[in-house]
């Protein structure tokens, strides 16, 4: 056999090399790739959608006016539900605004509550929240709030913290005086035997 | 004329907690003035100030307050002394009680009446004036 020279071997090896690193290549695409499941690749929304279908509701609602002593009143929830036969309309995460003529302003949020538009009358439950610009802050359990006038009244007792004073009382309620002598004033009622203690320069 | 008086002999420390109970409490949400009605009580440690009505006067900057004003009939009692008149301006910061209208401090046996009476509750000192009238038991204290 004539002495085989250097290229014929290259070529000769090549010709086994070069298949099995195209094979090698190939192999990445399916055996060594990781496992695609296409029936994951898109995640469906867990809405459930009898239930939203079933009771319809309206999410991010808002409503604005202006109560007969001229505070403008905002109120937002997260979702709200219109009234239905068996209920009366309902919202969940209520923030109530109210902004006085005299500057002063009111912020009520709840985590619940029902809209009695006979009444013109809004009761916040499940834990409230008021903040008043004179630096209160009252909590309680349930509130009727009215929509028409600025007025608000606590229905279980009341705990509330002002500028370095603490206060315990039976009810609370926010009311705007116009008789009386002095002017106009929307005023923080505390009543049913009131508790306040006052910590100097606390 | 008028008559120093001591009374109780008791150093009030003002920076104690006051405590005040009443019927109603009605805070105007303006400026935040606050007014106590119905048989009010206000105590400070050993000193009970009782009135029918006792409006709170929040400093300017409204973070302290600043003066109780008590009306309606006024008695303040500490440990061992009673006063009473028809109105009483507490101020928290200096101590001070400046009571009038037909004062009647009663010390043990002896009673002084008069217009007006100034109380220091930090040192347990008074100035009565105004008519000053004394009437005490000769013979034990």
């Amino acid at each position: 056999m004539p002495k085989i020279d250097r290229h014929s071997k290259i070529v000769g090896w090549l010709k086994l090399a070069l298949p099995l690193t195209a094979l090698a290549l190939l192999s990445t695409l399916f055996l060594l790739a990781d496992r695609i499941d296409p029936t994951a690749a898109i995640r469906y929304a867990e809405v459930d959608v009898e239930a939203l279908a079933r009771d319809p509701r309206m999410s991010a609602p808002t409503y604005a006016g202006i109560t007969s002593d001229g505070a403008a009143i905002t109120l937002t929830a997260k979702a709200a539900r219109p009234a239905s036969a068996e209920r009366t309309a309902a919202a969940e995460d209520v923030t109530l605004r109210l902004e006085m003529p005299d500057g002063g302003s009111t912020d009520m949020t709840a985590s619940g509550a029902e809209l009695d538009t006979g009444a013109g009358e809004l009761r916040l439950t499940g834990g409230v929240e008021i903040a008043t610009s004179s630096g209160y802050r009252v909590t309680t359990e349930a509130l009727t709030a009215a929509l028409d006038r600025s007025g608000a009244e606590s229905q279980a007792p009341v705990k509330a913290t002002g500028p370095a004073v603490t206060i315990d009382a039976a009810s609370f309620t926010l009311h705007h005086e116009t008789g009386g002598e002095s002017e106009p004033a929307y005023l923080l009622v505390f009543s049913g035997g009131v508790k306040l203690v006052y910590q100097p320069g606390g | 004329q008028e008559a120093n008086v001591a009374f109780g002999g008791l150093t009030q420390d003002t920076s104690l907690p006051v405590e005040i109970t009443a019927d109603t409490l009605s805070v105007n949400n303006a400026d935040g003035s606050a007014v106590f009605s119905g048989n009010v009580l206000v105590g400070q440690g050993e000193m009970r100030l009782s009135a029918a009505e006792v409006r709170v006067d929040y400093a300017t900057d409204s973070r302290a307050i600043e003066r109780l004003h008590a009306t309606g009939g006024v008695t303040i009692a500490s440990s061992q002394d009673a006063a009473e008149a028809r109105e009483a301006v507490y101020t928290i910061d200096s101590g001070l009680v400046v009571m009038t209208g037909d004062v009647l401090l009663t010390q043990g046996q002896s009673a002084l009446t008069g217009q007006k009476l100034t109380l220091n509750l930090k040192d347990g000192t008074g100035v009565i004036e105004g008519g000053v009238s004394t009437t005490f038991l000769p013979g034990k204290n």
